[in-house]
């Protein structure tokens, strides 16, 4: 481990990020609001301390970095951005304890879309704009944007990029590391344009069509609002948010090949098929169930069914109803949609429908050669045999993933949280959800999680965006070995 | 858009050749049917992975051979590589080939090969560049590492300091006052395995690499300045009978060298008696200290150990050197054993995949680029490129020239004159220069030249 090279490039990205600062800041001056002063001292701060860094460690230079470092720097710096992105939230007035801004600046980055504050709406516009911001950049992932703009992260780029993209195999969609990022960027940029201009078409105000795209493309769930999408109430806005968040969920190299003029590729695409029959299925299933005993039109149990089945199980954790009033079976597939998550090589978070597909056809191999003991039988997803070590990491993420969920659900119940909250708000954390069942549900928020409670939660975000083993890494004593 | 190559094959010449042209800002897409070899590409270089036969047009589909401008086929199986170039051929005419042949039955038919078939652009046989370089170190007294440059008229060549030279410990800028008249360019220095593009006031050192141009005519006297002199050589051993060891006796026939060669597999020994007249076929073990005393080995002037085993080689070389033999030259294919040549005593190294290496890059280069050759395994290239009008280094001096941090012009051909540059020599257009260059310069001497370095 060279950690003046680590040092050095997490240097280089909180510099770069300090930057990024500049947008919210042009926004609080356009609105002339109180958020002009916090971002600005944070922005000092976060470049000053880039600078420090750098000129600390500035010999650090490398030629190839190990994987292991490239997972050092990647948890390391989302931990960094957190903490640096939590400043505006604590210069602010309306965050009391540090604990509450890290916990509103991680749950931003790691598109978790958990909140602490009761009254949105009573927060500035450059503050609003900036929680919404730090989702955007989270959700496409900061260290893919750093690998497609800084140059001097184009040779340990692999590394990096393996580390933070959430896929069991990443894509490699051009030769170049640095393209292949870029090439992700655009296309998130460009469908998130999309987004905004039906938004605007749909008649609502620039600042909110901006800060809810920034919220929907990365599968974050952040709102401007108190009431989230409910606020709004059109069935055309539900209409464009059920599109777009499903446009999210889905792997980006498909959006990719899709633009490059292949129409059928989301068809072909054996994960994105199960993906969007999962959606499908539990649409018609949640629909029925809420027809009559919640809603009385078939077409309004179809349209806040399909939302929320949605917002779930891409991980947004938008919300146009409080569906703890909803049918328990519903309820349950909704706590179950948080496990499954959305495609890899989404912005989505869960355990990702790539997983759960693979280790239903493992299940179903034990069976078959059961059956059948001499057969011949690899696992095949798109035509083409999974390699083992795949399958390994695979089974291994599930184990890790249950095992952590218990665990941290079991401790945040000792930390004096009931038992429905426990479970759904750990849930909800590491699946990067957000809202939950019981104290956290759709219509509450995180702020009464007790001080303890809520650094677990910080930290189970971070697992579930950075999927596991880059930050679980961190505390096996095997890797500080030299 | 970068250009784009596809290289069949991860091995050890694939997985290097990679490695140069995706520094080079290239595209690179590596395949291989071997995950482990594709799994060690992807964690070490920048390029895109392919897992498949290079030899089946969907693989090859995949990669995107439509848009790519070349294809290298390197596997090890020649007829992996040919099947690969003819499915290119097919699939995507335009693009460039060029294969890795290894057997000696297909030289007759290189120029069909390139003419009717897969129209593959060029050939490589590195056996056949490794018997050149091998017969180019024989020729030159004391050269550990050697290359040529415009038509061989102008010589590259890398020598071991020893500590009794009177260049040891010499700063550059007062080699002209010890050396007297005749010049000499220092071009770089290998010294504790980092190769340095020396200025005027770094000292050599003894122990140090050096590596320096020379005309041919000169070449004798200006090795004689670091006390090599040319002894003719006259007996040569070879250890080692298999298609290197077969094609450099012929050679050594045809210059009428007194050769033995030893093989250990009788059969073998069988086929290349048939086909050897003057040279001395001896079946039994290189490393066979009974053997080789049996042969005089103190008499002979060069040994050369060219089994497929490298370690075998190693210490066969270092027992010959023991027990008298003047000269060795051993092969060694496993990069990662170059740096202990020097401490272990292993003078003189010849390696099939760096001349593989070596001659696709040339290949791959053609165009403004005349040839370039890979020096020190990989650290550095010697560029022979044609000055354009256009670019920045013509019509003024070198000094007002401001190169890239490690490389520097190393010769200036003008027609039939060579020039050894100093500080106020001037470029014209048209003047073949010799480029030593690291690595990682390479890219910005491209952008000197002012010219993309075309590729074929």
């Amino acid at each position: 481990m060279r950690w003046r090279y680590i040092l050095h490039t997490i240097a280089i990205m909180c510099l770069f990020f300090g930057l990024t600062m500049m947008l919210p800041l042009v926004v609080g001056l356009y609105y002339r609001d109180q958020s002009v002063a916090p971002l600005l001292k944070s922005m000092a701060i976060t470049v000053f301390s880039g600078l420090a860094l750098h000129f600390l460690f500035r010999s650090g230079k490398a030629e190839v970095i190990s994987q292991r470092e490239g997972m050092a720097i990647v948890a390391i710096g989302w931990t960094a951005v957190g903490l640096f992105g939590a400043l505006p939230f604590y210069f602010d007035s309306g965050f009391e304890r540090f604990v509450d801004a890290v916990f509103e600046s991680v749950s931003g980055f790691t598109t978790t879309g958990a909140s602490i504050l009761t009254n949105i709406e009573g927060v500035s516009k450059g503050l609003l704009f900036w929680r919404s911001f730090i989702q955007w950049l989270g959700g496409m992932g900061i260290i893919v944007l750093s690998v497609a703009i800084l140059p001097f992260l184009g040779v340990g780029g692999m590394q990096l990029y393996k580390a933070e993209v959430p896929s069991p195999v990443p894509d490699k969609l051009k030769p170049r590391i640095r393209d292949t990022a870029m090439i992700l960027w655009k296309v998130y940029a460009l469908i998130s344009l999309a987004q905004t201009a039906l938004l605007l078409l749909g008649g609502m105000s620039l600042f909110d069509a901006v800060c809810h795209t920034f919220t929907t493309m990365p599968t974050g769930g952040f709102s401007t609002k108190n009431a989230s999408i409910a606020h709004f109430d059109s069935v055309y806005f539900d209409c464009v948010f059920i599109f777009f968040m499903l446009m999210a969920g889905i792997n980006f190299s498909l959006h990719y090949q899709f633009l490059r003029g292949k129409p059928l590729v989301f068809w072909q695409d054996s994960e994105c098929r199960f993906f969007l029959g999962a959606v499908l299925v539990l649409t018609v299933v949640v629909s029925i169930n809420l027809y009559g005993s919640v809603y009385t039109g078939i077409g309004s149990a179809l349209r806040y069914g399909a939302f929320q089945v949605v917002s779930i199980i891409t991980t947004t954790g938008f919300a146009t109803a409080d569906y703890e009033l909803w049918p328990a079976m519903t309820q349950l597939i909704l706590l179950l949609c948080m496990f499954i998550g959305a495609s890899a090589g989404s912005t989505g978070g869960g355990m990702k429908c790539l997983r759960i597909m693979l280790c239903f056809k493992y299940c179903y191999r034990e069976l078959f050669n059961l059956i059948h003991p001499h057969a011949v039988s690899p696992i095949k997803i798109g035509g083409k045999s999974v390699p083992d070590d795949v399958m390994r990491s695979v089974v291994g993420f599930l184990a890790l993933y249950m095992g952590l969920f218990a665990i941290s659900s079991v401790a945040l119940a000792g930390l004096g949280v009931d038992f429905t909250t426990s479970f759904a708000a750990i849930a909800a954390s590491i699946g990067n959800i957000g809202p939950g069942f019981g104290m956290v549900g759709p219509v509450d928020n995180y702020a009464r999680i007790p001080y303890m409670g809520k650094w677990l939660l910080i930290w189970c975000m971070l697992l579930g965006r950075l999927e596991i083993f880059t930050v679980i890494i961190l505390v096996v004593p095997e890797f500080w070995r030299k | 858009m970068y250009l784009k190559i596809i290289i069949v094959g991860a091995g050890e010449v694939g997985f290097h050749i990679a490695s140069h042209l995706a520094l080079e800002n290239k595209d690179v897409v590596v395949l291989d049917n071997n995950p482990e070899a594709i799994r060690r590409v992807s964690d070490h270089l920048d390029v895109q992975v392919v897992t498949g036969s290079g030899s089946s047009p969907v693989v090859l589909e995949e990669a995107g051979i439509q848009d790519a401008e070349i294809i290298l086929a390197v596997t090890n199986s020649d007829e992996t590589n040919l099947v690969a170039c003819l499915v290119a051929n097919i699939i995507s005419p335009s693009t460039k080939k060029l294969a890795r042949v290894r057997n000696a039955d297909f030289d007759a038919y290189h120029g069909h090969f390139r003419e009717v078939a897969p129209h593959i652009d060029t050939i490589i046989n590195p056996d056949i560049e490794v018997v050149k370089t091998i017969h180019r170190m024989m020729s030159v007294p004391g050269a550990v590492d050697i290359g040529e440059f415009a038509d061989g008229r102008l010589k590259f060549v890398g020598v071991n300091l020893e500590n009794d030279s009177q260049l040891a410990g010499a700063r550059l800028l007062d080699l002209p006052q010890i050396i007297g008249k005749a010049r000499l360019l220092i071009a770089a220095v290998v010294r504790e395995d980092e190769l340095i593009i020396p200025r005027g006031k770094d000292r050599l050192k003894s122990g140090d690499l050096v590596y320096f141009i020379s005309e041919e005519d000169k070449l004798l006297d200006t090795l004689s300045l670091f006390n090599k002199f040319e002894q003719p050589l006259k007996r040569a051993l070879v250890i080692g009978g298999g298609r290197i060891g077969y094609r450099l006796a012929r050679l050594l026939e045809e210059h009428s060298i007194y050769c033995k060669i030893i093989e250990r597999n009788p059969d073998r020994c069988t086929y290349l008696a048939e086909r050897l007249n003057k040279t001395i076929v001896l079946s039994g073990d290189g490393s066979d200290q009974g053997l080789l005393s049996e042969e005089n080995i103190q008499d002979m002037d060069v040994v050369i150990t060219l089994t497929s085993d490298e370690e075998t080689n190693i210490l066969a070389s270092l027992l010959a050197k023991r027990m008298g033999a003047r000269k060795t030259i051993t092969r060694i294919s496993k990069f990662s054993y170059f740096p202990l040549t020097n401490a272990i005593g292993i003078e003189q190294v010849v390696s099939p995949r760096l001349s593989a290496i070596n001659s696709i890059l040339q290949h791959v280069r053609k165009g403004k680029v005349l040839s370039a050759i890979s020096i020190k395994g990989e650290q550095a290239e010697v560029i022979e490129a044609v000055a354009l009008e256009t670019s920045d280094i013509v019509e003024k001096p070198l000094r007002e020239i401001s190169f890239p941090k490690g490389a520097m012009v190393a010769g200036i051909i003008r027609k039939d004159t060579i020039v050894v540059p100093t500080g106020e020599s001037i470029i014209q257009p048209d003047d073949r220069v010799i480029i030593f260059a690291r690595k990682e310069a390479i890219p910005k001497i491209e952008k000197i030249l002012s010219v993309k370095l075309e590729y074929f």
